[in-house]
């Protein structure tokens, strides 16, 4: 772990760090890699992962419309929003 | 007479026989929770929607569900329609949401009254209810002290006698745990239990509801009304759901239970071996039988959990973009600059950690090494378990290795030492097993909880054991001190 990945990181998950905790976060994360990382010495092979407890795909329904249009009440939680859209700023002239 | 303390059934008995109406009971609810406003257990109350659905209960007459107007807490995770939902975070500091969760809409249309919403770790990240942005939760038991986490308000208020019970949501042990703390029960169902519709997701294969309360007995009445198939989620069991009350008394004799070699018990406090040591004799004149077993695997659930949960978190978590709902950074230079600086100044430090390592563990050239290869041992947990249940009914262990402790004094060096208050309960999240915690005395007047971890959709039994362990001693009655917190 160093400065670089860390960067990276940040960048993939859409997060910035305060200069002042960039250190600290970087040594969490290594410890952290590391304690995942003592995964690396039990064998596995042949075993096959398991994603979850149920081992079941997710069950499919039938698409049919069963709620009424929520429009107004979704709009209401948007940071900003007109009568019928989400709205962000304009950064495109 | 008081209402602090009593539990669910307790309350019934007053309701039905008129020594209080759900009104009076609703209104001395907010009272307690008012005298008792510096432990910090709830976000958000809901005072006049509560009092109203009281009045109308005491109109009605209609007391047949035995929640009818039973005050609750709803974990601070759960959407409540048109109640404040933050996650006890900045980023949903105003959210209000437009539906409610499956489980709080079961509890609530069996009458109960969601009288506000309880603190918690920012997302459920934590085991000690230090993440929340609304501040530290304390222990009913100890001013300063830790309730535990992530469901630190639900159980300390529930401890502290302003409600019998609350919901609760597990990941690693976050029922549980926060349960042991702060000497009350608390059970996580078999994953799929409960539907998960409307819980604000942290790690998904992991998640599961389920209440926190006075005794196993009022648990087994609330997972009743919580339970139940939901199409609405798509890992909702749809299996039959037989009334968990029926079997609370059956007779423990012959029943086999498992201790943990790989636990090494030696190893901990030796009060705390003291306590597990008196609890397996009185099961054991119950009737009960022990024998030793092996989970080979087990010491790899923490870096196990550590790599699946942060990476089901960091997918999770990027719905919270700054554009639908949620907090919003102001004057940002670019589309790409909201996000950042959005998501930056809406999540806490725990949150970010937790999403940097599940990034980094499900980014290009790590995947295998991290991620899949935690999928992988995580099988082999979930196979030990098979294996240990083919000749025992219940595995019980502590439920934590350590009594609640002081604010600020675990984690924040190294944040290892904190995820280690979940070894005894990840396993059960990992393998979707139902466990419960129910108080087995005190140390160093804290109170310490014994775990029983049950096979596969086997709630029955681990309820039925919890509820003969209270009936035969008096542990789960035990009540702190409040003078502090007035």
């Amino acid at each position: 772990m160093d400065q670089e990945i860390v960067r990276t990181i940040c960048y993939l998950a859409r997060l910035e760090i305060d200069e002042d905790k960039a250190q600290k976060i970087e040594k969490d994360l290594e410890t952290i890699i590391e304690l995942i990382g003592g995964l690396g010495s039990i064998d596995t092979t042949n075993i096959e992962p398991l994603y979850s407890p149920l081992e079941k795909t997710a069950l499919k329904h039938e698409d049919i419309l069963n709620s009424d249009n929520q429009k107004e009440k979704f709009l209401q939680n948007a940071p900003h929003s007109n009568d019928d859209y989400f709205l962000v700023p304009r950064f495109v002239e | 007479m008081s209402i602090q303390f009593k539990s669910i059934l307790e309350l019934r008995e007053m309701l039905d026989t008129k020594v209080i109406s759900s009104e009076e009971l609703i209104q001395e609810t907010f009272q307690l929770a008012s005298r008792f406003k510096s432990l910090n257990c709830f976000v958000t109350m809901n005072e006049e929607a509560s009092i109203q659905k009281a009045a109308q209960i005491d109109q009605s007459g209609n007391s047949k569900s035995t929640l009818s107007g039973i005050p609750l807490g709803q974990k601070d995770l759960f959407c409540t329609e048109g109640l404040r939902t933050t996650c006890s975070s900045k980023m949903l500091f105003n959210f209000i949401p437009p539906y409610s969760a499956t489980a709080v809409t079961n509890l609530e249309s069996a009458g109960s009254i969601t009288i506000g919403k309880t603190n918690m770790d920012e997302f459920a990240m934590g085991s000690s209810n230090e993440t929340s942005y609304f501040g530290n939760v304390h222990n009913p038991w100890k001013k300063g002290f830790v309730p535990g986490g992530s469901s630190g308000g639900s159980a300390a208020a529930v401890a502290a006698g302003i409600i019998p019970a609350a919901t609760g949501t597990d990941t690693g042990g976050s029922i549980r745990q926060p349960a042991a703390h702060c000497g009350i029960t608390g059970i996580k169902p078999t994953y799929g239990r409960v539907s998960r519709w409307g819980m604000i997701a942290f790690a998904s294969s992991l998640d599961q509801a389920g209440p926190l309360a006075r005794t196993a007995e009022d648990c087994a009445i609330l997972l009743n009304i919580m339970s139940g198939h939901d199409p609405k989620d798509t890992t909702s069991l749809d299996v039959e759901n037989n009334d968990l009350t029926q079997s609370l008394n059956n007779s423990l004799k012959g029943l086999k239970f498992g201790i943990v070699k790989e636990f090494n018990l030696g190893d901990l406090d030796s009060e705390v071996q003291k306590r597990f040591e008196s609890s397996k004799a009185l099961y054991e004149s119950l009737g009960a039988e022990f024998m030793e077993i092996s989970l080979p695997n087990i010491s790899a659930s923490v870096p196990t959990y550590y790599s699946i949960a942060p990476a089901e978190c960091s997918s999770n978590l990027s719905r919270f973009d700054g554009i639908k709902f949620g907090h919003r950074t102001e004057h940002p230079k670019d589309l790409t600059d909201l996000y950042i600086k959005s998501r930056s100044e809406g999540f806490g430090d725990e949150v970010k950690r937790r999403i940097l390592i599940g990034t980094y563990a499900l980014s290009a050239g790590y995947y295998d090494a991290y991620y899949k290869k935690a999928q992988q041992v995580r099988r082999l947990i979930k196979n030990d378990f098979e294996n240990a249940f083919n000749s025992v009914d219940l595995i019980m262990t502590p439920t934590s290795p350590s009594t609640a402790f002081g604010f600020g004094t675990k984690g924040s060096q190294n944040p290892v030492e904190l995820y280690l208050e979940d070894l005894f309960t990840i396993s059960a999240n990992l393998a979707g097993l139902p466990a419960i915690s129910i108080p087995h005395g005190t140390v160093n007047s804290l109170p310490v909880g014994l775990q029983l971890i049950g096979n596969f959709l086997r709630e029955d039994q681990i309820l039925n054991a919890a509820h003969l362990f209270q009936k035969n001693s008096e542990f789960h009655l035990m009540k702190p001190n409040m003078e502090d917190f007035e």
